[in-house]
């Protein structure tokens, strides 16, 4: 039943469905009801796209058009969806770990006056998602990009009236714009470069014979949208902020979907980026320097929550190292795209657990995240504690066990591979390959750093939880148990068999780009392993010394070491840097466009608008009523056109 | 009539009148309203319900005949027949302007029952007036013949200078219909003359023949001549500057409703008639695209309609500025867009007729709309003047929300209709201009024609936004009068049905913009089917033995 490539405008539609009779009914109609239409849906969208990834695996490649939306010379612009492996990944992952999202909320959300309205929002994006790895060419991709873009600026700024909320969202919104500016300038070049066209599948073979500077420049631009959206170095300080938003849209949008559009945008494009090895340097060293920043910066947060989001930055730096390491002169793209989105897959389990998790907490809490004000809370909320241990176990990279082991493993090894003597710009490689090894033992660090704050160490609750500091409600911890086992097992089962990789190789790589892929098999390095296991160990057991065993030491060491502390916990000062640098020029550059726009634009608009008017007032008269006149000017009409056409 | 026609007539009845019903039944239909007001048990009622009922009934034969079902009589392979021994043609144009003529008819009819104009005193006479004048655009939209095309816009006209004076009583009304008969006399002497020089020149009226010597002989001026006079007759009806003066002054006059008629159906006929002429002058109605009657023509004729379209377009758009008045804002706002329906027929391509076509649909809904809208507020307020309307939003959301649909489809915002049918009739000039210019074609003349009319027709859409936006403005933004003078702001007693219907028309807007693919395949079809032999070379003229 799953063949038929019909079913797949169910995936978006149905979301689509609940968010509009969400927005329509549920204020009045449905109150606390709301959830059903956006938890049937997503779930249904679920179903379904399930349902696609077996028939996908079994050989189905689906392409559907419904109708040609414009079509301008020779472009010809139709709503069409496409389903291969990458998509088939995509949409099981954004299904799924929406559907448990949209469950957890409604014991998040609970009794929150604005509740339709969260739901309404939540379908939308779901919708505005899944069309996006649907989409079958560059402008449905762009729509789409755009449409995940707004759902992220409506529920950062979820509660609106909060000045700081209202401001994230409007902050989020703007950088990721600066990024898709770059995407829509690099779509543009795609059609006068590789075009005249813009389907994925008469402009992705044509990279391969495109001249290296124009190719180059394509990727670049590209990869500049997925900067944006995927918060990376420079463009990665909106995303802190937009955790404003509620603890299930951290989640969602945040960590496990929204945020990886732009990996999902360079793994699609790994046909043109595979052959721009200049490209695959600037993204893989974005990548890498993004992940060590981040790490540093979380090192000192106190904020749970942005301590989380400041991992998913460092994070989505690993998968842009991966993708970037993917160099067609050693045949890495293949395992370099697979390990990314290895990544991409387990990272959206563990790091929406570790969300909701803190969701849970924050929940109990009364509002406060702050790790300075709670503590010891593992007795308080026992499966909240394990589940965020199984999360903060994936996150770190735990040996064995743990599904971030095995991808960020793969990641490792890619870069590594494109470091070895005798490659392209192997050195910087290497370089990036020790950064992310560090990076590992840092993000072990600073993950446990916040376990142990959060549930070791003497009870803390603060005075706004009330005297009923509670386990939260089985609707939310259901959520958590399922993607706790998800974090754990997802990466066993899959990483060391390498089902992933293969899935992803046959179904989506061999047709896709096959002179990128290796004619041997890839297989694990052990010393490698051993090495990751050991910074992730050491991280691991530098925070429980710090943090449990000698909990003085930490605060001393911040005492002795002042100017790097206050670097890490001002963020690198980049948001000042940022403010100085570019928000205070534009502002100046603003102010004066505004006085040259009042007093010149302007004017000259006013002119516009009046000489039209004035002219209507010349043609007045002519209009006045006598049918004598009239019949004049007729006759007057007609022997200028006697005189025009018969004196030629 | 020699006996030979007569045998002709008669031996093919049998297969023509099938092709004729959606106007016959149009006939019954009027006999059928006349009819029962002799009987004394019959006479009190609305005659609306029987208009509305046979008129739906013809939309579905028609719809029938559009998709080759039972009324269909055509043969397998052939395109196109021509009725009455060459008197009328039929074909897919012929089916699809029908279809948009009744499709009007049938919302138009709705409209008056909510509205109440005519009462059931009146509404017999009326709606035979409404019926008649259709049936008469349906024979303008399907003439082959000089005389049956001075038939149809007298068939037509007569019954709108009725219909323009049907408010008895009221100064303005009778006022109108007296300047719209004087005037629609004085065009029709005009035409009337054309044709005679055209018939007294060729010896025919029958239009193949027509174009054939037309082709086959150098141009003279006798023949310009009565060119000139026959577009100027359609240049009347379609309220073409300088030939307009009637419009502005019969839509301020006429109610609502009338307006809306005059504006859409007698417009969409004259269009379809001037596309006719065009597509069969220009040789792009023979079975096969000749270009050499395309070369000898369109130098002539490419100018004129330029210079004609170009000069009603902005000068409705200029005049429309200092109107208070609604329906008079909307007269001028007609005349533009007639103007800007002409644009795509001065490219004289197949591509540019079948954007009108498309264009013509849409307008039916935006321009039908906005008029309904003007019908129900005067009902309710007893106005029609704008300054009247301040703040309207508070109290008549639907209303006002969905006049903002049909006004800024009207100005071409996307994602409304109106966009849709302006981007297409952009692409076919640009097409034109770029094909014209090509070697294979060597026009550079008129390819620079086509760039000036896409300039024109980018300026003066610009240039119909102030004047849109201003109703809205007023009905939105300013406070309504009962705020300023502290009395109560109480919604206005509209009744849901009038909300529906706006609705509708509204979210037919804007569905049509966003799915515009189907409808301008139709056009397309409309246009094609009609020369299938010639539609590989894309509806653009080619060279002689040239690619395209």
């Amino acid at each position: 039943m799953f063949e038929d490539p019909r079913i797949l405008w169910f995936i978006p539609g149905l979301p689509l469905l609940a968010s509009v009779v969400t927005a329509f009914l549920g204020p009045r109609l449905l109150r606390d009801k709301s959830h059903w239409p956006c938890v049937l849906a997503v779930i249904a969208s679920c179903a379904l796209a399930i349902g696609v990834f077996a028939s996908v695996s079994s050989g189905f490649q689906g392409l559907h058009t419904s109708y040609t939306w414009f079509q301008t010379g020779d472009v010809d612009i139709g709503v069409s969806l496409r389903v291969d492996g990458l998509t088939a990944v995509m949409l099981v992952t954004v299904t799924f770990i929406g559907s448990w999202i949209a469950i957890y909320s409604i014991g998040y959300m609970h009794g929150d006056p604005g509740y339709p309205r969260y739901f309404a929002e939540i379908s939308l994006f779901v919708f505005a998602m899944t069309g996006l790895v649907l989409a079958d060419n560059f402008v449905l991709l762009y729509a789409f990009w755009e449409g995940v873009g707004l759902c992220s600026y409506l529920l950062v700024g979820y509660y609106f009236a909060k000045p700081s909320a209202a401001a994230a969202a409007r902050k989020a919104f703007l950088v990721t714009r600066l990024g898709d500016v770059g995407l829509l300038i690099g779509i543009l070049l795609i059609y006068t470069a590789l075009g005249p066209s813009l389907d994925y599948e008469s402009v992705m073979p044509r990279g391969q014979h495109a001249s290296p500077g124009v190719l180059c420049a394509v990727c670049l631009l590209l990869f500049t949208g997925a900067v944006g959206k995927s918060a990376q170095f420079p463009l990665h300080v909106w995303l802190p902020d937009a955790m404003e938003g509620p603890s299930p849209v951290s989640a969602l949008i945040h960590a496990a979907t929204m945020v990886t559009a732009g990996v999902y945008l360079v793994a699609r494009c790994t046909p043109l980026f595979g052959f721009s090895p200049s490209a695959q340097l600037v993204v893989a060293c974005i990548g890498g320097f993004t992940a060590f920043l981040a790490a540093l910066i979380a090192l000192t947060q106190t904020d749970l929550k942005r301590v989380l989001a400041y991992s998913t930055i460092s994070q989505l730096g690993y998968m842009f190292l991966a993708l970037g390491s993917g160099t067609s002169h050693e045949y890495l793209a293949g395992i370099a795209v697979a390990a990314a989105i290895f990544h991409l897959f387990t990272h959206a389990f563990f790091k929406a657990l570790l969300f909701l998790a803190a969701g849970s907490v924050m929940h109990a809490m009364g509002g406060v995240i702050d790790m300075r004000r709670i503590g010891g809370l593992r007795k308080v909320m026992p499966t909240t504690h394990w589940t965020f241990l199984c999360g903060a176990g994936a996150l770190s990279g735990f040996p064995i066990i743990f599904s971030g082991f095995w991808s960020k493993d793969e990641i490792l090894a890619v870069a590594f591979k494109a470091g070895q003597p005798g490659s392209f710009a192997n050195s910087i490689y290497i370089l990036l390959f020790l950064l992310g090894l560090v990076t590992a033992g840092l993000t072990a660090f600073y993950t446990f750093r916040a376990y142990f704050l959060t549930f070791w160490g003497p009870e803390r609750v603060p005075p706004e939880a009330g005297h009923h500091a509670h386990e939260s409600p089985p609707v939310m911890l259901v959520p958590l148990m399922v993607l706790a086992a998800g974090a754990v097992f997802a990466g066993i089962l899959l990483g060391p068999t390498g089902i992933f990789e293969h899935f992803l190789e046959v179904h989506w790589m061999q047709a896709a780009f096959p002179r990128l892929l290796p004619a041997t098999e890839h297989h694990g390095n052990l010393p490698l392993m051993v090495a990751s296991s050991l910074f992730a160990l050491g991280g691991i057991g530098l925070a429980w010394w710090l943090y449990v065993r000698r909990p003085a030491l930490a605060r001393e060491m911040a005492q002795a070491l002042p100017g790097a502390y206050e670097l890490s916990k001002n963020k690198f000062y980049l948001d000042e840097i940022f403010a100085a640098l570019v928000v205070r020029p534009l502002a100046g550059l603003a102010h004066f466009l505004r006085v040259f726009d009042q007093y010149i634009v302007d004017s000259f608009v006013d002119l516009t608008a009046h000489a039209p008017r004035w002219l209507g007032h010349l043609l007045r008269p002519v209009q006045n009523g006598l049918v004598q006149f009239y019949a004049l000017l007729m006759v007057l009409g007609l022997a200028g056109f006697l005189l025009s056409v018969l004196m030629r | 009539m020699t006996p030979r026609t007569l045998i002709n007539l008669t031996d093919n009845m049998s297969r023509d009148l099938p092709a004729f019903l959606p106007e016959l039944v149009l006939c019954g239909a009027i006999v059928l309203m006349l009819l029962f007001r002799l009987f004394a048990r019959f006479d009190q009622k609305h005659m609306g319900w029987v208009a509305l009922v046979l008129t739906v009934y013809a939309l579905i034969v028609s719809i029938v005949q559009w998709q080759g079902g039972i009324y269909d009589p055509r043969p397998v392979d052939v395109k196109s027949l021509e009725l009455f021994s060459g008197m009328l043609v039929y074909d897919n144009l012929t089916i699809f302007l029908r279809m948009f003529l009744l499709a009007f008819a049938v919302l138009l009819i709705w409209l008056c029952l909510m509205t109440g104009i005519p009462d059931r005193e009146d509404s017999a006479d009326f709606f035979c007036l409404v019926l008649g004048a259709t049936l008469g655009m349906s024979i303008m939209a399907s003439a082959n013949h000089l005389l049956m095309i001075f038939m149809g816009v007298e068939m037509a006209s007569l019954p709108s200078y009725a219909l323009a004076g049907f408010l008895k009583g009221r100064r303005q009304s009778s006022e109108a219909a007296l300047k719209y008969v004087v005037y629609g006399g004085g065009a029709a002497g005009i035409m009337l003359y054309g044709i005679s020089l055209l018939a007294g020149r060729f010896g025919t009226g029958y239009l193949p023949d027509v174009a054939a010597f037309m082709a086959a002989n150098p141009l003279d001026p006798l023949v310009l001549l009565g060119t000139l006079f026959v577009l100027i007759g359609v240049g009347f009806k379609l309220a073409a500057v300088p030939f307009h003066f009637w419009c502005p002054d019969v839509f301020e006059g006429a109610s609502a409703e009338v307006a809306a008629f005059l504006s859409v159906a007698s417009k969409g006929a004259a269009l379809a008639m001037l596309a006719r002429i065009v597509l069969g002058l220009g040789g792009l109605a023979e079975p096969q695209f000749d270009p050499q009657v395309w070369e000898r023509v369109a130098p002539y004729l490419v100018p004129v309609l330029a210079v004609f379209a170009a000069v009603t377009v902005t000068f409705g758009n200029l005049a429309a500025y200092t109107q208070t008045n609604l329906k008079r804002l909307l007269a001028y706002s007609t005349i533009a867009h007639a103007g800007f329906m002409m644009l795509g027929l001065a490219t004289m391509t197949r591509d540019g007729v079948s954007a009108v076509l498309v264009y013509l649909i849409v307008y039916l809904f935006m321009n039908l709309g906005a008029f309904a809208v003007v019908a129900f507020l005067r009902n309710v307020t007893g106005s029609e003047d704008m300054r009247d309307f301040r703040g309207l939003i508070h109290r008549a959301p639907v209303l006002v929300v969905t006049l903002a649909v049909f006004l800024l489809s009207l100005l071409g915002l996307p994602p409304l209709a109106g966009f849709a049918a302006k981007f297409q009739i952009f692409s076919a000039l640009f097409d034109a201009g770029r094909n014209y210019g090509s070697p294979g074609v060597g026009q550079p003349g008129l390819s620079g024609v086509m760039y000036a009319l896409l300039v024109i027709g980018g300026l003066n859409t610009v240039l119909s936004l102030f004047y849109y936006l201003k109703p809205l403005k007023i009905m939105i933004l300013d406070k309504p009068l009962e705020e300023v003078e502290d009395r109560p702001c109480e919604p206005l007693p509209i009744p849901w049905l009038p909300n529906l219907y706006a609705g509708f028309l509204a979210f037919v807007i804007l569905a049509v913009g966003i799915f515009w693919g189907p409808l301008a395949n139709a056009g397309g079809e409309a246009v094609n089917r009609f020369h299938a032999a010639s539609a590989e070379t894309g509806g653009v003229p080619v060279a002689r033995g040239g690619q395209p």
